[in-house]
């Protein structure tokens, strides 16, 4: 794609100005872009471009300690993110006494789209209007049907494989969007058979990669060849990411300027409810300031709800006192079993399309609107094991034992023969969970950076335990041996924020006094300012939030484009 | 108690700033031998949030000394010995890797290096008090000796659970590095990394009857692998 630089274009004036250039921000740029709106995009990381200086296909051998997680590669060595992860230099985040939370971040063109699990469920009918059907949380001010054709259009855009299965509350795509799903693998196979034997469903996964290649002009991608991990960044294509599709289809409009190294410290206003423009500070720290008509807000869900808390005393656009509030994550923990009936098993090459072709949607919806669960939102398994690239540890389930000839038997015996039920789960906001400006700690351009607060409630903890022990019994009916020890629910659950899905700071409502923004994510109080990141979200189906994200961006940003022409902003 | 025994004691506990005070050499159990060593620690540049992907360098220097990665080399091969699938992890300098993993200037691979560093003394100091030389001069029945103490989890000697732990990390470090080399691929069978254009293909029909064994075993509904 066409150089990025680092400094303002004179010539260039752009009638929206797009913070961040990950999912919302990218979605944004292209809708913008195909409608001949001139687009400038701000990204605080460098300018990356995945087809160049991905690690695709290189040995863990290959890499510092065989590839390994370190405190600067936090997800391994190969893993895409740039000048990120649990740590950004310079941007620090505290958290209050008494919180967990974890912050992933990354400064790279494309944000975490280029590293992120790709899983891509729709949410469904129930988890729009979750308050309507237990009372508790806040229903979206749309419905799935208002969604739906947006889901269908962005599955087609980013490329999505799957398979209808028409289950409840898990929506089927419209005939001819879905790419066709790979095989299941051996792993995969095994638990489905004792999943169904248990009256749980396991069926083909729901993937942004691509198993047919997608013809563009500007960002050609091809199929998927079947190896390397999608993490790394995809040099094909195959894995959607901003860079590779989105960004390159924008720029190929012409009305597309992007400036990296761009760190937006706050949103500017005339003092008449209306956002002029942003400021924001290069690589050498001198601050600028870029005008604009609209400006949209994609640095994400927890970025997002700092540059606006930074651009206001109490707050831009935070009338309704709920900016920050509501912010969400996913609940996560994971139960690991070593299956006998694996051992010895003969080898085959199980890269497949490296993500899960198999997973296990939520099945309860009956019984949990009969009162008989003692939780009241859904959660998903992601089910793993394979015959995976030996690295600096070699999992063997914790079987392996001795020395000598009989330790490489072990070896050969127990590779591959562990099966992982990761449990996904919904969290419902709660009071004690939100994000605010920290009373002294700055960041490197002296703006104040984010205190997260957090506190999972019962809801959460039920719903974990229910996960952990519905996996020891699918482990069981293997005739396995569960490794993970047996916690407590609020000890196997992860920290907030860990599971990389922070949502909900400027949630949308269908009231001024009860939200950030309204049904197309436009500020209630600043009529050009529209928010197209995770912080819209009005609660957290357990669903992955990245394709929603998408869908919204498309739909909102589509309503964008049609107040510009009406010349309503 | 020999004196090339003494000598070693003497040794770590000037190398960990330790006083042999209190220790009754006559009755002390050989568990005694065990002395976190006092490192200095790593100072070199770790490599940073934006490494070069595609050209990956380990930029710290290595820190580990002859004696010791001879050492770290006579246990990989007792370790993971040749046999007809692949050769020993000695002969795969399996010895380097350590050192470059306990030279790391991180906080996991630094509380590696007190245990594997002090884990090396404490094979030398064993060695000698039973056998009268250090551990690379023992023949490896004398060795063996000393590993079978230490290796199998449920019969570890008691008293000698900090060299246990020592020897359960070397060994998962060292099925990582020997398993992650071509020849450990080769052996274990991972035959990914390798691209496949097109729909992939899925279980061979041998993996296949295998999955189906097992479920018929488990009371299972077998998978139809037409």
């Amino acid at each position: 794609m066409p150089k990025q630089g680092n400094t303002p274009d004179q010539g260039f004036e752009p009638d929206v100005v797009i913070v961040g250039s990950g999912a919302g921000g990218g979605m944004t740029a292209y809708m913008l872009t195909k409608a001949g709106i001139k687009t400038l995009l701000l990204e605080a990381g460098r300018d990356y471009d995945p087809l160049s200086e991905n690690a695709m296909l290189k040995w863990s051998r290959e890499a510092p300690l065989r590839a390994a997680s370190t405190p600067d590669k936090h997800f391994g060595y190969y893993d895409a993110t740039v000048n990120g992860g649990w740590t950004v230099p310079g941007e620090p985040y505290t958290v209050a006494p008494g919180s967990k939370f974890r912050w992933w971040r990354s400064r790279m063109l494309g944000g975490r789209t280029n590293h992120w699990g790709r899983h891509s469920p729709r949410f469904g009918p129930y988890d729009f209007k979750p308050h309507t059907r237990d009372g508790l949380g806040m229903d979206w001010p749309i419905s799935y049907d208002e969604l739906a054709p947006w889901y269908d259009r962005t599955e087609k855009l980013i490329g999505v494989i799957g398979t209808n299965v028409g289950l409840e509350n898990h929506p089927d795509s419209s005939p001819g969007v879905l790419q066709p799903s790979p095989k299941p693998r051996i792993t995969e196979l095994m638990i489905q058979a004792a999943a169904n034997d248990l009256g749980i469903p396991c069926v083909p996964s729901r993937y942004a990669v691509l198993s047919r290649a997608i013809d563009d002009a500007h960002a050609p991608r091809q199929a998927c060849f079947n190896a390397s991990p999608c993490g790394r960044g995809c040099g094909i294509g195959a894995a959607f990411q901003s860079t590779t599709s989105l960004l390159p289809m924008a720029m190929g409009t012409g009305k597309l300027r992007t400036i990296t190294n761009a760190t937006v410290s706050r949103v500017v206003t005339d003092g008449h409810g209306k956002a002029t423009g942003v400021e924001y500070f290069d690589k050498a720290g001198a601050s600028h300031v870029v005008k604009a008509r609209v400006v949209v807000m994609a640095a994400s869900a927890c970025d997002t709800a700092k540059i606006l808390l930074n651009s206001a005393p109490h707050g831009l656009a935070n009338s309704s006192g709920e900016l920050g509030r509501n912010l969400l994550d996913t609940t996560g923990t994971n139960v690991t079993g070593h299956i006998p009936a694996l051992e010895n098993r003969p080898r085959y090459n199980e890269d497949g399309m490296d993500v899960a072709h198999m997973y296990i949607p939520f099945w309860l919806y009956k019984e949990q609107a009969a009162g008989k669960l003692n939780f009241p939102r859904g959660y998903h398994y992601e089910i793993g094991g394979k015959f995976a690239m030996p690295g600096a540890s070699l999992p063997l389930g914790n079987m392996e034992d001795g020395y000598g000839l009989s330790l490489k038997e072990d070896a050969r015996r127990y590779y591959g023969a562990q099966l992982s039920y990761t449990v996904r789960g919904e969290m419902i906001p709660n009071k004690n969970s939100f994000c605010e400006l920290d009373p002294e700690v700055k960041d490197k351009v002296g703006m104040p950076v984010l205190r997260f607060h957090w506190k999972w409630s019962d809801h959460e903890l039920n719903q974990i335990a229910h996960g952990m022990k519905t996996a020891r019994e699918m482990i069981a009916r293997l005739g396995g041996t569960v490794m993970t020890p047996d916690r407590k629910p609020e000890d196997a659950i992860e920290d907030g924020g860990v599971i990389i899905h922070e949502l909900g700071t400027t949630r949308m409502g269908d009231k001024a006094s009860n939200s950030v923004t309204d049904s197309y994510g436009k500020s209630w109080d600043i009529d050009n300012l529209v928010v197209v990141d995770g912080s819209v979200f009005t609660s957290n189906a357990h669903k992955n939030p990245t394709l929603t994200i998408l869908a919204l961006a498309m739909r909102n940003s589509d309503h964008l484009v049609s107040r510009l022409r009406k010349g309503e902003v | 108690m020999t004196v090339s025994r003494r000598v070693t004691l003497m040794w770590i506990a000037a190398a960990s700033g330790t006083a042999l005070a209190g220790c009754d050499e006559k009755d002390a159990p050989a568990s005694g031998l065990w002395k976190d060593i006092a490192l200095e620690p790593i100072t070199a540049h770790p490599y940073g949030q934006d490494p070069s992907l595609t050209e990956p360098v380990v930029p710290w220097p290595l820190t580990l000394g002859t004696a010791q990665r001879n050492v770290l080399r006579i246990a990989a091969d007792l370790m993971l010995p040749a046999d007809a699938h692949s050769p020993s992890a000695g002969t795969l300098h399996i010895d380097a890797f350590i050192d470059e993993w306990v030279s790391a200037p991180y906080p996991l691979q630094q509380a590696d290096r007190l245990l594997i560093v002090s884990g090396l003394a404490w094979l030398d100091a064993e060695s000698k008090s039973r056998f009268a030389v250090p551990f690379a001069q023992a023949s490896d029945t004398q060795r063996r000796q000393i590993f079978d103490g230490i290796a199998f989890k449920k019969k570890i000697q008691p008293g000698y659970e900090r060299a246990a732990q020592f020897f359960a990390r070397l060994r998962s470090l060292m099925l990582g590095g020997f398993y992650s080399l071509p020849e450990g691929i080769a052996d274990i069978g991972y035959m990914g990394n390798s691209p496949i254009p097109g729909p992939w293909p899925g279980p061979t029909p041998e993996a296949l009857a295998h999955l189906n064994a097992g479920l018929i075993k488990l009371g299972l509904k077998p998978v139809n692998s037409g």
